[in-house]
């Protein structure tokens, strides 16, 4: 399942490519910047996809929000001198690094659940066979 | 099946699966972040829009990037002096023909003298521009103590202005349309790198050109001014300068047809 958003992650840039328009000059920029805060959007928002906490509408809000706050700080801090789109940047960039150590984290934990739930299903399967052998045939299949 | 089911039931981590609502907006909102990113991406085709945008560190860092065409180039760059010279010889054999087609030859040869196409030989001088091998730990010191495309362009500009028929920066030949840039730790003539020492040949009057270009308040004299060391001139009896081997393509000025 967390692998849908990373496909479609990497279509959207195909897309992007071959339709091309040219984004020139300082749009940019401030294209970059919004590049960032969508990352860190849709990071945050599988994150909280595996913690179970995801809410469409706080994860929809938060993207928009994300981009056009991070738009209007580069923007506003060209115009008046004052490197912002830093700020934004380091916020998020930072923000990225936790949400995929802490989606990292989590599907170590789930490999290692499974792995434990695997070793279950091979002991309940082992005493089952010791009884009945049409229990175990169900298991099976 | 019963048994499956009241497995899972049993199963202590159960708890951890969530449902797949957030499957279609994460991915939707991806996809669109995905399509930025390419929006956002410094392709070939607008790079030189968005370079004056960016940092002056990564600036260079883009420049360099492309320096590998460079070696690409170099490979079409020698084709194109091969083809140069056949050119010369066809044009030489033509000539042998007739007359007419002898003085037209001539006027041909004079023409590509002057824009640089062909080797040429002559005396003249060798001027060595080489940066301070040690520094100081001063910082603003050591940044005159280096040499600079603005040091090569005035050095170049002045040997022009003392008469230099033909002048060659590092072996490659000054043409019609040379330029030199800096990027980061060398300096681009027609895109190939040069660092320091530059060794920059004139064809011309060696006694003018020497005396001229250490004439004092000129340029030279003012790297001198830093380090006596960073300058070296010389003047030759007798030397060759390669033909102008740059690309050379009109694309926007023509010869009108009409004539006033």
């Amino acid at each position: 399942m967390i692998y849908i958003p990373i496909v479609a992650l990497i279509l959207g840039v195909v897309l992007g490519f071959l339709i091309k328009v040219p984004v020139t000059g300082i749009a940019g920029v401030y294209m970059g910047v919004a590049v960032i805060a969508g990352l860190d959007s849709v990071f945050g928002g599988l994150r909280s996809a595996i913690e179970g906490k995801f809410r469409s509408d706080v994860f929809m809000t938060g993207f928009v929000a994300n981009i056009v706050i991070a738009f209007f700080l580069a923007w506003f801090g060209d115009r008046i001198g004052v490197n912002v789109y830093f700020v934004a940047i380091l916020v998020m960039g930072s923000r990225i690094f936790t949400n995929l150590s802490l989606i990292r984290r989590q599907m170590l934990t789930k490999w290692h659940d499974v792995r434990e739930r695997k070793r279950l299903d091979s002991e309940m399967k082992a005493q089952q066979s010791d009884g009945e052998g049409s229990a175990q045939q169900t298991i099976t299949s | 099946m019963s048994a499956v089911s009241g497995f899972i039931v049993v199963n202590p981590f159960a708890s951890r699966r969530t449902e797949n609502k957030w499957v279609l907006p994460v991915s939707l909102m991806a996809l669109l972040t995905g399509f930025m990113t390419s929006l956002a991406w410094i392709g070939n085709d607008q790079k030189n829009l968005r370079l004056k945008y960016l940092d002056p560190e990564l600036r260079s860092r883009y420049s360099e990037g492309t320096l590998d065409l460079g070696k690409d180039n170099e490979t079409l760059r020698n084709e194109m002096t091969m083809l140069r010279d056949e050119n010369t010889k066809f044009q030489n054999a033509v000539a042998k023909n007739s007359n007419a087609s002898a003085s037209l030859n001539k006027s041909l040869q004079e023409q590509k003298l002057f824009s640089a196409l062909t080797e040429v030989e002559g005396p003249g001088v060798v001027v060595k521009l080489k940066d301070v091998l040690i520094r100081g730990p001063d910082q603003a010191a050591s940044m005159v103590q280096i040499i600079h495309d603005t040091d090569v362009v005035l050095v170049v500009n002045e040997l022009k202005n003392t008469g230099a028929e033909a002048i060659s920066v590092n072996n490659r030949r000054v043409g019609p349309n040379t330029n030199f840039r800096c990027v980061g730790t060398t300096i681009l003539v027609d895109e190939v790198k040069i660092a320091s020492p530059v060794i920059i040949r004139a064809i011309g009057d060696s006694d003018t050109l020497f005396g001229g270009m250490n004439l004092p308040g000129g340029i030279l004299d003012k790297i001198r001014e830093t380090d006596a060391n960073m300058i070296e001139i010389e003047p030759v009896q007798k030397m060759r300068i390669p033909a102008f081997s740059g690309a050379m393509s009109f694309k926007f000025a023509k010869v009108p047809e009409d004539k006033k």
